[in-house]
């Protein structure tokens, strides 16, 4: 059984198509990271697959359970992370997750054993009796994610979870999500922090003005876009290095300065690495390092919702 | 289940809202002064005046809540939380309505007790001042309700509203104006105003007698919560999309 089908969902909100057509399918214990530039449609789709709102067509199962006519019995199933710390900050971090216990009808010894085992896990013991208005962000974003998990849901759905974060929370944050993947919690994750989605999903989608534009695994993702390779250097010069000087290498498409470092792309690593040795020489420039790198995830997202080019070997959707 | 998490709503209305100042001058300092600037001067008894102070303080207070913490709630995105968990919207709207309802209780005695300790006021029949106390303040925190579906975060948006509504049903209920002296033209309105019946139904444990018999204040009242609860439900998600 999938934890999560999505057919054929489309969202109409008056003349604007918000979704057109959205179909996926996520297996039970898949982490599923969901990618989107803003405005492309990722909120309307959690909306949908958590109840909140119909979809105009098409139809959404939480573990087989259709999300407009059984609603309540999908949503037992599943923990929500919203992507703002939605937290009550004239309560205590207890009374929080005891609400919500209650608003997921967990009874009182499980969900007291429950709520002190997560205060536990993420760092919040010793604040359980504080009201939350004292709260840092990363606190609050722990304990919005302690919240989510108090009814131990079989589907999580994480909604930029670690946006904006102390290294800390960061951490913690991570940590929960991988342990969570391994116990076989099904994790539904949305981000704009493509690493992040690089490093924990099985698959990715990515949507584009309400549209599938490509569902595959990040190492599938980046081999359809091998043309994008790159080779990062950093020069120690007597005169400034410009962007436009590098643009003047055989082969190179495209410079980008990032920091103290240029990154030149290219199809062809091998030639921009001899002109970029034999750049330096007639600069009388040191080359202190170099790298040659593969296309990220990120250079997938940007070819598939900036540029919008369809590339060959991706499962794309029109 | 579903009344346990209803209760969970209101419990943490009861611990997020009831000290608010903008629901403590709403809920229950304005209807006092509303009532001072009416009754004062004028030559009835006691007797005759505090079922009034009680209606029209329950009309403020039971519908005062909802109005303020919903939109608070749609800010903070915590109303997310409601609409997104394994309860019906009818739960949400219940449990929303029931911190309203304990609320206005709560501040209904003080009048109560004040026409007994301050006006020795007679309390003729208990029964139909319980039912009254309970029944009126059931329907305004449903009609407060109601009020909150409007989509904004905004208390002021929806108080302005409300407040559109509950000034002109004071003088068009019984309140200050007896039922037999409003003109034939306002009868109509009176017959619409929920307040017209739990004003009656009060009227009737401290005066013995009723403009209409309690078992149609009763079942008005009755009504009324009945229409707030279902079209607050329908609203909340019409608006949610």
């Amino acid at each position: 059984m999938f934890a999560i089908e999505a057919l054929s969902l489309s969202k109409q909100f008056g003349h604007l198509q918000a979704l057109s057509h959205v179909d996926f399918t996520v297996s039970e214990g898949e982490t599923f990271g969901f990618l989107g530039p803003n405005g492309a449609g990722k909120t309307t789709t959690i909306r949908i697959l958590t109840g909140i709102t119909t979809p105009t067509e098409g139809t959404a199962r939480i573990f087989g359970k259709d999300i407009v006519r059984e609603t309540i019995a999908a949503r037992k199933q599943i923990g929500i992370v919203h992507e703002t710390s939605n937290i009550y900050t004239d309560l205590t971090a207890w009374q929080n997750l005891m609400f919500t216990a209650e608003l997921y009808h967990v009874g009182k010894a499980e969900r007291e054993k429950r709520g002190t085992e997560l205060l536990e896990l993420f760092g919040l013991s010793e604040r359980r009796d504080d009201h939350t208005k004292g709260f840092s962000k990363g606190m609050k974003r722990r304990l919005t994610l302690a919240m989510g998990l108090i009814n131990n849901p079989r589907l999580l759905f994480l909604d930029e979870p670690t946006s904006g974060l102390d290294v800390q929370s960061n951490l913690i944050i991570r940590d929960v999500i991988r342990d969570l993947n391994e116990q076989g919690v099904t994790v539904f994750l949305t981000t704009h922090n493509i690493e992040e989605a690089n490093l924990a999903c099985d698959r990715v989608a990515i949507i584009n003005r309400g549209r599938i534009a490509a569902i595959d695994s990040p190492e599938r993702l980046k081999k359809t876009i091998q043309s994008v390779q790159s080779v990062e250097v950093a020069f120690d010069a007597p005169q400034p290095v410009l962007v436009e000087d590098l643009e003047q290498i055989p082969t190179v498409s495209e410079v980008i300065k990032q920091g103290d470092k240029f990154r030149l792309i290219t199809e062809d690593p091998p030639t921009v690495i001899d002109g970029v040795m034999a750049f330096a020489a007639a600069r009388r420039a040191r080359v202190i390092s170099i790298t040659t790198l593969g296309p990220s995830l990120e250079d997938v997202f940007i070819r598939l919702t900036g540029l919008d080019i369809r590339t060959k070997g991706v499962k794309t959707v029109d | 289940m579903e009344l346990s998490a209803a209760w969970a709503i209101a419990k943490k209305d009861i611990l997020i809202y009831y000290l608010k100042p903008n629901i403590i001058v709403s809920g229950a300092l304005f209807p006092l002064f509303m009532f001072l600037a009416f009754a004062v001067g004028r030559p009835e008894a006691p007797s005759v005046m505090i079922p009034g102070l009680i209606a029209i303080t329950i009309l403020f207070s039971a519908s005062s809540i909802e109005p303020v913490s919903i939109p608070i709630e749609r800010r903070m995105k915590t109303f997310d939380r409601l609409i997104s968990a394994p309860i019906s919207l009818h739960a949400v709207v219940f449990g929303e309505s029931m911190s309203g309802f304990l609320y206005s209780l709560g501040i209904a005695f003080v009048p109560l007790i004040a026409g007994i300790v301050l006006f020795g006021t007679p309390i003729l029949h208990i029964a139909p001042l319980v039912l009254g106390l309970i029944l009126t303040s059931f329907c305004f925190a449903t009609m407060g309700t109601l009020f909150a579906a409007y989509p904004t975060e905004s208390p002021g948006d929806i108080m302005s509203m409300l407040n559109l509504v509950r000034l002109p049903l004071i003088f068009v209920s019984g309140v200050f104006i007896p039922l037999n002296q409003i003109p034939a033209v306002g009868r109509f309105i009176t017959y619409l105003s929920p307040l017209t019946y739990g004003n009656d139904l009060i009227q009737a444990a401290y005066a013995g007698t009723t403009s209409f018999s309690p078992l149609v204040d009763i079942a008005m009242l009755l009504i009324f919560i009945l229409l707030f609860q279902f079209a607050a439900n329908l609203l909340y998600r019409k608006f949610n999309e």
